[in-house]
């Protein structure tokens, strides 16, 4: 297909393009308790091409690109009217002019550890994981309600009509369960996603057990008291929604489309830090991220960068294009992030009242103008005697007005494509708990 | 004008039926969803302008058969005459082939009539014929006046999608086929001043064609006006409220307090409080909800489902009372009720969820003017942002983008925002006493189940006053 479409692109005289080949093998099986209530599997394969135009309107340079799907099924025709289609709609998307990675750039493939999912049969592999997440149900009152496990393995493959032409294979796991607990009252539930790249029945059986006994820590939550402003703590997931904040504010596309108003130099903090500063570093080659890959979609190659040092800007994440746009150099995108602890044990932070979350139903931090908020599934409130587990009720605020005083754990967690503080300490935050 | 159902189906039925006979020398049930969904996205702001295809525009196949205990899928998008016998030896030899230390739920053999259909809709304007050079100018214009209209705009982003869905289901007794137009049209404001930034949008989305941008054309000033104000908003003092919902955040509470709630493979799963409520009251007399393909005309209405199952329009809750979920074709089997047409995909290579289609709370007898007067203090709630489902606790997570302040019956111009939903659902559904004689649909954003398996839904209802609390 790769060669059709090459034919094609030189029939049709479109002399910049890039194809985005990529083919999946999945397994995926469904659980209900620990029952399998379905299994599926998927062969697919998938082409995108993007096409470029360059133009020059009054003396200013323009490159127009719009991007199509080419089905393995589509005939000649199909083919070559998708091409035109795109094609023609490229010469009336008029934005700045920005290179294509070239073939002279070098790759670090051997930064890229092979998979353990690889060892075995993806079959075999899901079954495993399905294994390790069930051999932990083993309690009266609670345990796991449903659980769907989806394994693939990924070959990619970018080129481009400036030479580039870069492959890869990688694997990534997605893996969603609802633990329970039902003590006298009603049954209590918890949702949990985990994506991974390598097995660790560790790993997993750490994750199941430990919200497993959170649903425990649900079945006898209080309401969560109507504390107005309060010391709050961040646990687990909503500390990596948390610092995808300061991500997404660090990207050229951000910056570019006016969503992040951030420049190099800046101290995104403010200058009157009473906390912690952050240190943001990606990294394309972080262990057991699905996301780490030495290339990006333009095929350039990734390094490992420091984004935020100490509290200031100092490069943007961005790929090519909105780099040049930027006037910056061109890193390409790299999705793994790495935040510095902190100085204060989880321990130290303990000490004084506080309301700490562990879960909510969805906490939102809003890239844009930096509100944060959501509802707690599960916190613990310490009145300075006691630490009981609550439910209900919100917190909102606005990072803005809170990072100055924020306070990053000593301990570390790692999910995925983050790594970084295991709890984040914010003063007067805006809890709204439940009569 | 007629959305022309795809060539391609229409070309891949031969082999589809030839699949479907060979597999079914082997398995019980064999079905096949067969997609072809064409569309573009163009979006032009201050700063860039797109065009590309659709998201989730696809071509695939997905087979499902029942494999002597329960059922398997397999999907796959590359089919011919030449490689058909490899992709039956494929599913033969991965279906159902599951570990003996395995416990497995068992199904029954689906028992379907013998039904041929085909079903083709009719939008405005084509978006096929307009081309890209027009859409990109009218795109422009809107962006333009915008960006004119205050100087306190930062980006504007004026935005059209255009879906064309060409569905095929085949089984022994089935054969359905479906071609429709789905038209989203969307706007976003940016507005900063001083060191605050804030934003507004709004959307027109439906069965339509390019005639959805016409709608959005003249929503420029409304979109710019309402992310200004927002530069002023205050922040919640939390509490609760007396507060009238606009449609959108009506729609966004029947969708995600209690649309959520009664999908039926969480009953099947026994995640669903909503199970044993049947037949109880869990909302205020004044509230009848519907969900379904054929409850009304809009983002989610189609012929069949992704399980060849005809749509339908359930009355969910019926003058305050639950009375029955909503179901995928599996869930039902094993419930031993009617499937009501919800079973869908995110696509053809994603397993069948019970999902909602388009979900609304039918209109009252109340005027707004009387609503509004009737608050001593409170707020009207706009803006549906986001949510969250709970169907085991029903507890609530809406956010939204502002709450416009009432004092004395009347709207102060102040705003706080953004602002956090919380409670328990039949506590809100309870407290509605007030339901207006309009109701408007919304459907440009996409439902997802948890964190994924993202569909396209449409939701609504009338202005609603309820008491509540907000953070």
């Amino acid at each position: 297909m790769i060669n059709k479409i090459k034919e094609m692109l030189k029939k049709k005289n479109i002399i910049s393009y890039k194809i985005h080949e990529e083919k999946t093998l999945s397994i995926e099986l469904f659980f209900i308790k620990k029952n399998l209530d379905m299994d599926r599997n998927k062969k697919v394969h998938h082409y995108k091409v993007t096409v470029y135009k360059d133009y020059e309107d009054k003396g200013v340079k323009y490159k127009g690109n719009s991007t199509t799907n080419i089905h393995p099924t589509m005939n000649e025709n199909e083919i070559e009217k998708a091409l035109d289609d795109a094609s023609f709609a490229a010469g009336y998307v008029k934005n700045p002019y920005y290179p294509l990675t070239n073939d002279s750039m070098q790759y670090k493939n051997n930064q890229i550890l092979e998979s353990d999912f690889s060892r075995e049969s993806l079959s075999h592999m899901a079954y495993k994981i399905g294994e390790a997440i069930y051999s932990v149900d083993k309690y009266d009152k609670g345990g796991i309600n449903s659980c769907e496990i989806f394994l693939n393995k990924k070959y990619s493959r970018i080129l481009n009509s400036e030479g580039v032409d870069i492959e890869a294979v990688s694997y990534n796991c997605l893996v969603e369960f609802i633990s329970t607990w039902k003590e006298d009252d009603e049954e209590v539930e918890l949702y949990k996603s985990m994506n991974f790249s390598e097995f660790s029945k560790e790993d997993i059986c750490n994750e199941v057990e430990k919200m497993i006994s959170f649903s425990k820590d649900k079945a006898r939550a209080k309401n969560t008291p109507d504390l107005n402003k309060a010391t709050v703590i961040l646990t687990h997931e909503s500390v990596k929604e948390l610092f995808t904040f300061y991500y997404a504010k660090s990207c050229a596309e951000s910056v570019y489309n006016k969503n992040s108003e951030w420049n190099i130099g800046d101290k995104v903090q403010g200058d009157a830090v009473k906390g912690d500063n952050i240190t943001l570093i990606i990294d394309p080659f972080m262990k057991n991220s699905t996301f780490s890959r030495s290339f990006d979609n333009d095929g350039y190659p990734l390094e490992k960068i420091n984004v935020i040092e100490d509290g200031e800007l100092k490069n943007y994440i961005g790929d090519i294009r909105f780099g040049h746009y930027l006037n910056v150099k061109e890193r390409g995108m790299v999705k793994n992030f790495f935040v510095k602890a902190g100085n204060t044990s989880i321990l130290d932070m303990r000490k004084e009242s506080y309301l700490e979350i562990a879960a909510f139903s969805d906490f939102n931090v809003d890239n844009i103008t930096g509100d944060l908020g959501g509802e707690i599934r599960l916190g613990f409130y310490y009145d300075g005697n006691e630490r009981i587990p609550v439910t209900g009720g919100s917190i909102t605020g606005n990072i803005y007005k809170l990072h100055d005083e924020m306070f990053l754990s000593k301990e570390i967690q790692k999910d995925n494509e983050f790594e970084g503080p295991k709890a984040v300490k914010f003063l007067n935050v805006t809890v709204s708990g439940m009569k | 004008m007629k959305a022309e159902f795809s060539e391609f189906l229409k070309n891949s039925k031969v082999l589809i039926r030839k699949m479907i006979d060979i597999l079914s020398e082997s398995y019980g049930y064999v079905s096949v969803l067969a997609t072809d969904t064409k569309g573009k996205s163009y979006s032009v702001s201050k700063t860039v302008v797109e065009i590309n295809d659709y998201p989730f525009a696809e071509r695939g196949f997905v087979v499902r058969l029942h494999n002597g205990i329960n059922y398997s899928e397999y999907s796959f998008n590359e089919i011919s005459e030449e490689n058909i016998e490899n992709i039956i030896e494929d599913i033969k030899e991965k279906s159902g082939k599951i570990p003996g230390d395995i416990s497995i739920n068992t199904y029954e053999i689906i028992e379907e009539d013998e039904i041929k259909g085909s079903f083709i809709d009719e939008v405005g304007l084509l978006p096929y014929n307009i081309s890209a050079k027009d859409i990109i100018k009218d795109l422009t214009i809107i962006k333009d006046q915008a960006l004119a209209y205050s100087d306190l705009v930062i980006n504007f982003r004026a935005s059209y999608n255009s879906i064309h869905v060409s569905k095929l289901f085949m089984s022994n007794n089935k054969d359905l086929e479906q071609s429709y137009i789905l038209g989203e049209g969307r706007l976003f404001s940016l507005a900063g001043k001083d060191e605050k930034v804030k934003y507004y949008f709004k959307s027109s989305s439906g069965l339509k064609g390019y005639e959805v941008v016409s709608e959005i054309k003249d929503l420029y000033k409304e979109v710019v006006d309402k992310s200004i104000e927002l530069l002023d908003a205050k922040a919640v003092e939390p509490g609760e409220y007396d507060v009238i919902c606009a449609p959108d955040v009506t729609g966004l509470i029947a969708h995600e307090a209690f649309g959520h709630g009664v999908e039926m493979d969480m009953f099947v799963k026994e995640r669903a409080m909503g199970a044993d409520y049947i037949d109880k009251a869990v909302a205020s007399p004044l509230i009848t909800m519907h969900d379904g393909a054929a409850s009304t005309r809009h983002m989610s209405s189609y012929y069949f489902d992704d399980e060849g199952t005809i749509g339908t329009d359930t009355l969910v809750i019926e003058k305050g009372v639950l009375k029955t979920g909503i179901s995928d074709l599996l869930s039902a089997l094993k419930l031993g009720t009617l499937p009501t047409g919800n079973g869908k995909r995110q696509s053809f290579e994603r397993k069948a969820y019970a999902r909602m289609t388009n979900t609304f709370f039918e209109a009252g007898n109340d005027k707004l003017e009387d609503m509004l007067a009737s608050i001593k203090y409170g707020y009207l709630l706009e803006g549906m942002y986001s949510g969250m489902e709970d169907p085991k606790n029903w507890g609530i997570q809406c956010i939204v983008l502002s709450g416009r302040e009432i004092k004395d019956g009347k709207l102060t111009g102040k705003l706080i925002s953004p602002v956090v939903m919380t409670g328990f659902v039949p506590d809100l559904l309870k407290s509605i006493t007030m339901v207006s004689d309009n109701l408007q649909m919304e459907g440009a954003g996409f439902c997802g189940k948890g964190y994924k398996e993202f569909v396209k839904t449409s939701n609504g209802g009338p202005y609603i006053r309820a008491r509540m609390r907000l953070g």
